[in-house]
């Protein structure tokens, strides 16, 4: 296809993977690192403005302020709340259609599996329903009616949502949100031309955008997928390339919006579907997880074990499933659906189809997911596929990697089951942690990039530094992706870990590296990290808990970053999120956070250093708790 | 002998050679960490813009004959006649600005003390050669042997 592009790979913390896309004879975001390997110094510090005619103005020796006389300080600040504000949309987005199907689903008196969810939610918003149905319809409406609010009037659940002293210390900072959709609209306006100017101002709303960012579109999304798609159980799932069986028609699926898929997995097992499938020659259909909508699926595969084949990969692994040749069709609906992964469709004659408009891939065919449509939509979807699973298998090549991944990856961890499996308390995790057998807690999340060190490559050096430290790891993200793939998400990897750790979870058979699964699941974190709190009766910033998103990526990732941040607790970022260039964003960030909120960032590509200064924020909340 | 060629053709005027050098003169900076605005954001290197004409990058020569070496009285610069690079000791320095005057392309300038002279010094205390160079994303500066 293109035999312009460079055969020199990035390095992956997962050597198999590596050894495998530097053999590929198509190109994938691995090969085009080298390329771009000469970065802009403006845009790695923040100091580009394009935002009037007269720019782009960039801040240098000679010229220290903008034409408009913008400083480095506002530019950054402007650059960094536009980018939380997007990032904050996504997951609004996603929020805002998780609502919408559970009302449909209710309305319809469709199947909702999660009753024990659906029980708690109603109890924390306060609704009085038996009936199943109307409870769930009356639940997604008062998140559409906040979602809907202007920025003017506060979201009325945020106060039910948060941890008391967090929403206290909100309140006296005047950063309780508005209506999710309409801060994001402020947050756009707001760093227009020639309007705000403040970066303090800026950086506030960016707190109160990773509030409605963080209650919403991370705990509220999970919590209704649960009701819809089944609460997470904890067992063992193959993970990785392993997991493609070339005797099904196989579908990767990407993005984040799990509900879209409800009914396509209902009818996968149904009898007429799997003859559909065996007519054209295979044993039926399979879903093969990637990205984060895959994490979500693995994490609630006990209820779905007939047509998940298991989770392939995270973001920078989507295009190496492709190439494998054992995917017949993509069904997107979100990010992070990569570009690169069209030529490679092209190529090996997969079908694309995408349910969303936000994540239309150029080549691909735009199928908006319709819920009073959706009989007839996944009808049309499986005859597509199947057309396609015909068309290409006679033509493709299949490079399968069956010694890829492994069978053994604990998965299904939530703040419910994780609960469960502690005998319904915390206490025995709490009891650990004082006793100082788990020294602390890491919270390890986020995406995989290609930068820091290559696919992966920090996120598992540090996680391993910090399990050595007998510091247990919680993982939600893309991040986990990358750590069940390398095996640090099976019980075997207890032996990695520091001699106490290593004991508790040799006992219970567990890794040091618990898999909470999508992104979307930092909401569960922070479920835990509430509990957690609560039990002891202190506040979030006093844990032995950090935060590290060490290959951050995306707008999203900053959104959930100021939502840690507002949470008070101290979080990592193996590079700058484009800030260094003004004096005064790196003073908020990393010292004036603490006593705004109690949390703070820490820059740090090192994982030695990194996991080193973790620790010692964790043995300094220790101290402060006099344990 | 090696020298930093222009193709003017190539330049976009992104700065990244002028950020490369501030970063390779502040001790422990890196891209993403170097002071653009403070007392020690010196470049080594300009880039001119001229209506029609484009960007013209100006770059140390390292001349043949250096009239900023001849002119100056302290003994501060030097020709190597192995490497063929103009080196300046700042320690021999008397800021004259005989160098600044001289230079017939416009390089030498002083600090923003006025006390010393900003002079590409070839980055030769790295290994991979000129920082501007590693940081040209359209290959408009090149090291080449002359």
């Amino acid at each position: 296809m293109n035999s312009n592009f460079s055969c020199k790979t990035c390095q992956s913390a997962d050597q198999s993977l590596e050894n495998f896309i530097s053999g590929l004879s198509v190109e994938t975001s691995h090969h085009r690192v080298e390329g771009q390997s000469v970065k802009c110094g403006f845009g790695l510090q923040g100091i580009c403005c394009r935002l009037c005619s007269n720019g782009p103005c960039r801040i240098t020796p000679n010229g220290q302020k903008g034409i408009c006389g913008a400083t480095a300080d506002t530019i950054v600040a402007r650059n960094f709340l536009r980018a939380v504000a997007a990032g904050s949309g996504c997951y609004i987005h996603v929020i805002e259609n998780t609502a919408l199907m559970l009302k449909k689903t209710a309305q319809t008196k469709g199947l909702l599996k999660g009753k024990n969810t659906l029980k708690k939610l109603a109890d924390i918003f306060g609704i009085q329903e038996t009936d199943q149905y109307l409870c769930a319809e009356k639940v997604a409406d008062a998140v559409l009616s906040d979602l809907y609010k202007p920025d003017y009037v506060k979201m009325e659940l945020v106060e039910k949502l948060a941890y008391a002293p967090r929403y206290k210390r909100w309140m006296e900072l005047d950063i309780l949100p508005g209506g999710a959709k309409s801060e994001v609209f402020a947050g756009v306006v707001k760093t227009s031309t020639n309007l705000n100017s403040d970066p303090v101002n800026m950086y506030l709303n960016c707190l109160k955008l990773g509030i409605s960012t963080g209650l919403y579109g991370l705990t509220l999304t999970n919590l209704l997928n649960d009701v819809l798609l089944g609460e997470p159980a904890i067992r063992l799932a193959p993970v990785g390339l392993r997991v493609i069986n070339p005797d099904y028609i196989n579908i990767m699926i990407t993005g984040h919006q799990h509900s879209i898929f409800t009914y396509l997995q209902e009818r996968l097992t149904d009898k007429d579907v799997i003859e559909k499938a065996q007519k054209a020659g295979a044993k039926g259909f399979k879903l093969v997880g990637c990205t984060c909508v895959g994490q979500d699926l693995q994490l609630r595969g006990q209820h779905y074990q007939e047509v998940f084949d298991g989770h392939a990969g995270n973001n920078f692994t989507s295009e190496a499933i492709l190439a494998t040749g054992g995917i017949d069709a993509v069904l997107s609906e979100f990010n992070c659906t990569l570009p690169g992964i069209e030529p490679i469709c092209d190529e090996l004659l997969i079908k694309q189809i995408c349910l969303d408009d936000v994540a239309k891939k150029a080549n691909a065919e735009l199928k908006p997911f319709v819920f009073e449509k959706r009989e007839e939509q996944v009808e049309e979807i499986l005859d597509a596929i199947t057309e396609s699973y015909i068309n290409r298998r006679s033509k493709v090549e299949i490079n399968l990697q069956p010694e890829h991944g492994n069978n053994d990856t604990l998965t299904g961890v939530s703040e419910t089951s994780l609960k469960d499996f502690l005998g319904g308390s915390w206490k025995p995790l709490i009891d650990l942690i004082v006793s100082g057998d788990i020294k602390g807690i890491a919270g390890v999340v986020g995406c995989s990039s290609l930068t820091a060190g290559g696919h992966d490559v920090l996120t598992v050096d540090l996680v391993k530094e910090l399990i050595s430290k007998d510091i247990l790891v919680l993982s939600a993200g893309c991040s986990s992706g990358g750590l069940e793939n390398v095996g640090l998400m099976s019980p075997s990897a207890a032996s990695l870990a520091g001699p106490k750790l290593r004991a508790i979870c040799e006992k219970l058979k567990i890794p040091p590296v618990l898999n909470f699964g999508p992104c979307l699941a930092i909401g569960r974190l922070e479920l835990v990290a509430t509990e957690l709190a609560e039990s002891l009766g202190i506040d979030i910033p006093q844990l032995p808990l950090v935060l590290s998103a060490p290959q951050w990526l995306e707008e999203q990732a900053l959104a959930d970053g100021a939502f840690g941040l507002a949470l008070g607790l101290p979080l990592h970022l193996g590079l700058p999120p484009f800030v260094t260039g003004s004096s005064l964003a790196v003073e908020v960030f990393t010292e004036n956070m603490k006593e705004l909120t109690g949390g703070q960032l820490i820059i740090d590509d090192n994982a030695k250093q990194a996991a080193d200064t973790l620790e010692g924020i964790i043995l300094a909340k220790r101290q402060g708790l006099n344990i | 002998m090696k020298r930093i060629m222009i193709d003017r053709e190539k330049c976009d005027g992104c700065l990244n050679c002028t950020i490369a050098c501030i970063s390779a003169h502040q001790e422990g900076s890196n891209f993403y960490t170097a002071d653009l605005t403070g007392k020690t954001a010196d470049s080594r290197n300009k880039i001119y813009f001229k209506e029609k004409e484009g960007y013209f990058p100006i770059f140390c020569r390292h001349c043949d004959e250096p009239e900023c070496v001849m002119s100056c009285m302290s003994g501060a610069l030097s020709k190597d006649s192995i490497s063929g690079l103009v080196n300046y000791d700042a320690d021999k320095c008397g800021s004259c600005l005989m160098c600044v005057m001289n230079c017939p392309y416009g390089v030498m300038k002083p600090d923003q003390t006025n006390t010393k002279m900003i002079k590409c010094d070839f980055c030769q205390d790295l290994t991979e050669g000129p920082s501007c160079v590693k940081a040209c994303p359209k290959e408009a500066i090149t090291v080449q042997e002359v």
